[in-house]
């Protein structure tokens, strides 16, 4: 007893620091992100229908608005050129309704402009404390009658608190203008203080079961760590086994956990590049990394599936907690998806992707997908003792998932009335956030993390539940 | 001064036995809707209480069918009892079919590492006792084949040979006296008698009552699933026979 005591000290000790790291790490990591998001705020361009009037010397065209954005960036508008050539130039002016300060100014050659183009200004720094402050959108132009464009609007949206005026004069409907900016995020900028009551709090789950541990009463977790070191030989070997015997009589071996997204990646990517022509940067990355994930997803789940029933024979005659069989599946699997992380780095240096920082993030959400897959491979082998339809359904249920996850075509392909198959499907979301950490660059907002882990602990949860109801009927089933 | 290695009190074992087994949801649903789920109960062990002391050898008999398999499933850990308990204490190692680990891709030596991690060994023991495993089976270079290569007689002598080598604190066997040629059964009748003399405890399953009556301080005679006798050796033995 005493000495195992020391040992969860050591144990808590290396949790706590591996902690810290992961929480330093992710700080550097995240970078911006951590702090700052896309505005909640930001203003959508409304459709034009018609100009506003042509913007001569003399006419001044304002568009009163007020923006939720904390950080305001930049403003846009649309412009129109009657399709033909024009000149002089035109200015966009943001000032302060009340102050009549000016807050951003920029002018444009007029005759640069193409029918329907977007000119944005842009602040050299985001203007801040504009947030819902009403403010002025100012046109006004030198070019001659004629040869002035106009700016466009939509003659049928009237939101409550714009107006469009015309030398003074109200008009109905909106300019076509948009507004965009970043806010910042609350937790983000209390980041440490979240770290340190966390921190805080696993000293005290520590110490409490540390306590617990000394007066002779076992917790769960101190079970399961007595459990995981003295089955983790046993888990090494089976492990082992699966690997061993999965390349057993082929040629090359271990190079094909290698070689089988590569060769997957190379056939979708001719299929669906010509088919698709899709206009997806990267679109050789984009595809591996969700085959890679998506493989590993449906071979976890597949082989956990099997689990129990493959190992009847054991079940019936030994005695081990039965989890060990899903679990090493799933081991199985991830050493799998670590070796088919080295085709996708190989493929992006030579596509050209640049790698951020942020590439690492990716890593994090690859953790939630494997105890995603955990879980619902727990759910699966329990059910498939009961039901062997379970094995059918889920090679049907698989099939809809692989299709219903944006692994070869592009997300916007979905029609808005399907997009909720996005939302509701969890791999979805791994495999955005995914992308966006490696070829976007950037990393998710903080509050996307949090929903990811939720998602994968309440799946395991689940699936452990269910297992561990379960698992004492296995042997009467088998 | 005796420590009770392994109590048994009071066990019911029932199993539900559907009458045809059901292995479909949808069988499932539409019994279930007809109202035609009833289970014939079958109980394999009934009230069954015994103990086994530090160092002693409890032979189990009885027909086929009694429930002799079943109540060593249970003390094993691999059956929950519907009633009662047991009480075990020290390490198990059952030696119930042996070799039922063992996987026929994987070589002699890599099938010696994988039974013996499922048997609960450490990877330090196997380690040391690798030599002393291979020695015992009389395998030689053989070890490093597939065993699927093997003789059924090769395939024994492994897997008895990785079950003996621990000296574990309850030994559960169940009829693998029998393994090998008559040199090696020989062998294991020796070792398995080291064994008990180093102080481990035995549970022992046989239809042969000579060696029952050799090996084992006291039997319990199983019946239906009921104790019909519980005594010394010799005493339950003659009644037996």
């Amino acid at each position: 007893m005493e000495q195992k005591t020391v040992n969860l000290k050591k144990i808590f000790a290396v949790c706590f620091a591996v902690y810290l790291l992961l929480t330093v790490a992710f700080y550097f990591l995240a970078g911006e992100q951590l702090r700052l998001r896309d505005s909640r705020g930001n203003m959508g361009m409304p459709a034009a229908d018609t100009g506003v009037a042509e913007l001569a010397q003399g006419v001044v065209i304002e568009q009163i608005f007020s923006a939720n954005i904390q950080r305001l960036e930049s403003v846009s508008v649309q412009w129109g050129t009657y399709y033909r050539p024009n000149a002089g130039t035109v200015t966009m002016e943001l000032r302060d309704v009340s102050s009549g300060a000016l807050l951003m100014a920029q002018t444009f050659d007029a005759a640069a402009i193409t029918e329907g183009q977007v000119l944005t200004m842009t602040a050299e720094t985001p203007l801040e404390g504009v947030y819902g402050v009403p403010l002025v959108l100012r046109l006004y132009s030198d070019a001659q009658p004629g040869s002035a464009p106009a700016p466009l609007m939509a003659s049928s949206v009237q939101n409550d608190g714009q107006r469009l005026t015309v030398n003074g004069a109200e008009m109905e409907g909106t300019l076509c203008f948009s507004a965009a900016g970043t806010d910042y995020i609350w937790t983000g900028l209390h980041y440490w203080k979240f770290v340190a009551v966390f921190g805080a709090l696993l000293v005290a789950v520590f110490a409490v079961i540390l306590r617990r541990c000394r007066m002779g009463k076992r917790s769960y977790v101190v079970n399961a760590i007595i459990a995981l070191q003295k089955y983790r030989f046993l888990i090494r070997q089976l492990v082992s086994r699966d690997f061993k015997t999965k390349y057993k009589r082929s040629i090359l071996g271990m190079f094909w956990s290698f070689l089988n997204p590569l060769l997957m990646m190379i056939v979708q990517y001719f299929v669906f590049s010509t088919i698709f022509k899709s206009d997806i940067p990267h679109y050789p990355v984009y595809l591996l990394i969700g085959i890679i994930s998506f493989n590993f997803f449906s071979e976890s789940c597949g082989m956990s599936l099997t689990s129990i029933l493959g190992n009847a024979g054991l079940i019936t005659k030994v005695y081990m907690p039965k989890y060990i069989y899903p679990l090493t599946r799933v081991i199985s699997s991830v050493i799998n998806l670590a070796i088919s992380l080295i085709p996708l780095v190989i493929v992006a240096l030579i596509t050209g992707v640049h790698f951020e920082k942020s590439a690492v993030l990716a890593l994090y959400f690859l953790a939630c997908l494997v105890v995603f897959s955990l879980g619902l491979g727990l759910l699966l082998s329990a059910s498939m003792v009961f039901f062997r339809d379970t094995q059918f359904l889920w090679g049907v249920l698989s099939t809809v998932w692989m299709y219903a996850t944006p692994i070869f075509y592009p997300e916007n392909i979905l029609p808005d009335r399907f997009k909720f198959v996005h939302q509701v499907n969890p791999l979805y979301h791994f495999l955005k956030n995914a992308r966006m950490c490696v070829l976007g660059g950037v990393s998710p907002e903080p509050v996307i993390y949090v929903q990811c882990l939720m998602i994968a602990l309440v799946m395991l949860a689940v699936g452990a539940l269910i297992f561990r109801k379960a698992q004492d009927k296995f042997v009467l089933y088998l | 001064m005796s420590k009770t290695m392994i109590e048994v009190s009071d066990v019911t074992m029932r199993f539900r036995m559907n009458n045809d087994k059901i292995m479909s949801l949808k069988e499932f649903v539409t019994t279930a809707i007809r109202g035609k789920l009833n289970y014939n109960v079958f109980t394999a062990l009934d009230h069954v209480s015994f103990d086994v002391q530090k160092g002693e050898t409890l032979g189990l008999i009885g027909h086929n069918g009694a429930g002799k398999s079943t109540m060593l499933k249970v003390i094993s850990g691999i059956l929950k009892p519907t009633e009662g308990s047991v009480k075990t204490c020290g390490n198990i190692v059952p030696m119930l079919e042996l070799g039922s680990g063992f996987d026929f891709d994987l070589t002699g030596r890599e099938n010696v590492f994988l039974n013996g991690a499922i048997l609960g060994y450490s990877e330090e023991f196997l380690n040391a006792k690798y030599d002393e495993i291979v020695e015992f089976s009389e395998l030689g270079h053989f070890i490093e084949m597939p065993i699927r290569n093997y003789s059924s007689g090769m395939l024994a002598r492994l897997a008895f040979s990785v079950a003996s080598v621990v000296n574990p604190e309850i030994l559960i066997v169940d009829e693998i006296l029998s393994v090998g040629d008559a040199n090696f059964q020989e062998k294991s009748h020796r070792r398995m008698l080291e064994l008990m003399g180093g102080g481990t405890t035995v549970l022992f399953v046989s239809h042969n009552l000579a060696q029952i009556r050799e090996m084992c301080n006291r039997v319990v005679w199983l019946e239906h699933g009921q104790v019909k006798m519980y005594g010394p050796a010799e005493e339950v033995c003659n009644a037996y026979a």
